[in-house]
């Protein structure tokens, strides 16, 4: 899977559940303030890039993401998206 | 017995409330499947359950909430109250005004957990379910699992499905690992008269006691509201050294854990008279619920901490979703159905989970300022646990283009 498909992969989720355009979300948008996900949107995002990804991303991990940007490092951490 | 040569051979591993709530989703649907029990009866151990709009509207469409409903008790209200002074921090009608059946479009329910099994077990074919027989392996074979069971006994199936809650074995066979973590948390637990409990205001009320690293639940279950079922969690011990997930303690450690809680609570745990453990074990979050024809699903799935009362509730949303599906297969292969149940119950039931461990800690708080954060939130749980209940699995099925039930003549 491509950096760029990957990456595009993250931010359509995240556009879709926040109901805004994916051209919007950049990485340094908070979570909670800028796109108004509260947790249990946030898990139904996370359970999407789970199954996108083929990886689990622990409660205690997501739970502790602030940014766009975190999210993705996450996954580049995890190798399933390239940094 | 054999199962039904003309038509696909699904091997149900429990029957709980989730497997027998397959079967009869099943039955709904006219696949015959067979139910395998451990157990040499059917004896469901003392505790009740609250049964909530999500998985009432399923038993309604079967005929069977009119039994269910003699055996029961609509919760007055939902109240949260102080541990200590007893006051009232938030209350929500249920039964009242009739608000909770109107809201969610069916009732709430306290039962006991015998009574609700004898009726799911009345209304499935005697002859499909299969005491005493306690799976020990699965075999892959090319057109079936082969089930080797601990009396001897070898079937074969076409889809196997795991209901055997929370220590699964099935679970073992599908993720390879044991997936139960002990959560830190136990419970004491017992069914009291109500008349017996003098110091309990507002005895047929759904109420939390909230307080410092403990709360107490409780809801009156049978027909009249005759006896309360409750559920008082402790966080302790730190780790679960036993076998089981149950352990004999102190005769003295029930009430010693709740000292200096209203009289309400400790005299509902001294009638209880029941020294014994409940450790509460949850299910790690799992990516995949199925391998090759098994697939697991209830607490061997998801298996969650039991504060939004949705253990059991989910399992039979699990259960209806799982039969629509399979129903709907039209020689899919198992994967396919599979990945579309996963699909559809995998978020839902991550969420509920996750708010549960969440509620744990909010329950537990020292009086103070946290404390009143929390009181402020738990007066809108109408509104923000709202979700939970209004769910229906029919409307969900639809959605992703599946059949809707045969409407509802019910299944005797």
């Amino acid at each position: 899977m491509d950096q760029n498909r990957s990456l595009t992969d993250i931010t359509t989720t995240l556009a879709s559940a926040a109901g805004i355009n994916p051209a919007e979300v950049t990485p340094e948008m908070s979570i909670a303030g800028d796109l108004d996900l509260d947790s249990m949107t946030m898990l139904e995002v996370i359970v999407a890039l789970e199954d996108q990804f083929g990886l689990l991303i622990p409660d205690d991990e997501w739970s502790r993401f602030v940014t766009v940007g975190d999210l993705a490092a996450h996954l580049q951490r995890a190798g399933v998206v390239a940094s | 017995m054999g199962m039904a040569d003309s038509q696909l051979r699904v091997a149900i591993i429990g029957a709980g409330i989730g497997g027998l709530s397959l079967g009869l989703a099943l039955q709904e649907r006219g696949i015959q499947a067979d139910v395998f029990e451990q157990a040499p009866e059917l004896t469901e151990i003392g505790a009740a359950i609250a049964l909530s709009a999500n998985s009432i509207r399923e038993y309604t469409r079967l005929g069977l909430t009119p039994e269910l409903a003699a055996n029961s008790t609509v919760p007055t209200e939902l109240i949260y109250r102080h541990w200590q002074d007893g006051s009232r921090i938030a209350a929500t009608p249920v039964q009242e005004d009739g608000w909770y059946e109107k809201r969610f479009g069916a009732p709430y329910f306290g039962i006991h957990r015998a009574d609700l099994q004898k009726t799911l077990s009345a209304a499935f074919n005697p002859g499909h379910l299969h005491l005493g027989c306690r799976i020990v392996n699965l075999v892959q074979e090319p057109d079936a699992v082969r089930l080797e069971f601990a009396n001897g006994r070898v079937e074969r199936a076409d889809i196997v499905v795991g209901a055997d809650g929370v220590r699964s074995t099935v679970r073992r066979w599908v993720t390879g690992a044991d997936d139960a973590i002990y959560s830190g948390t136990s419970a004491f637990r017992g069914i009291v008269p109500t008349e017996n409990l003098r110091s309990l205001p507002d005895p047929h009320a759904i109420q939390f006691w909230m307080g410092p690293d403990a709360h107490l639940l409780h809801y009156a279950i049978g027909g009249h509201g005759e006896s309360v079922n409750f559920f008082a969690v402790v966080e302790t011990p730190k780790q679960w050294l036993h076998p089981g997930s149950t352990a004999e303690v102190h005769e003295e450690l029930p009430v010693a854990s709740f000292r200096g809680w209203h009289p309400a609570v400790t005299e509902m745990i001294q009638a209880a008279a029941s020294p014994v453990s409940w450790a509460l074990f949850t299910v790690r979050p799992l990516l995949r619920w199925y391998r090759d024809r098994v697939v697991i699903l209830g607490d061997a799935a998801h298996g969650m901490l039991p504060h939004h009362g949705q253990g059991a509730n989910t399992s039979i949303e699990d259960a209806f979703a799982l039969a629509a599906l399979l129903a709907d297969a039209k020689g899919d292969t198992p994967d396919s159905t599979f990945a579309r149940f996963q699909a559809l119950r995998r978020a839902r039931t991550r969420k509920i989970q996750r708010s549960a461990q969440v509620t744990s800690s909010l329950l537990h708080l020292p009086d103070g300022p946290a404390a009143q954060q929390r009181n402020d939130k738990v007066a809108r749980v109408p509104q923000d646990f709202g979700w939970i209940h209004e769910y229906d699995t029919q409307l969900e099925l639809q959605k992703i283009g599946c059949s809707p039930a045969p409407s509802s003549t019910g299944t005797h």
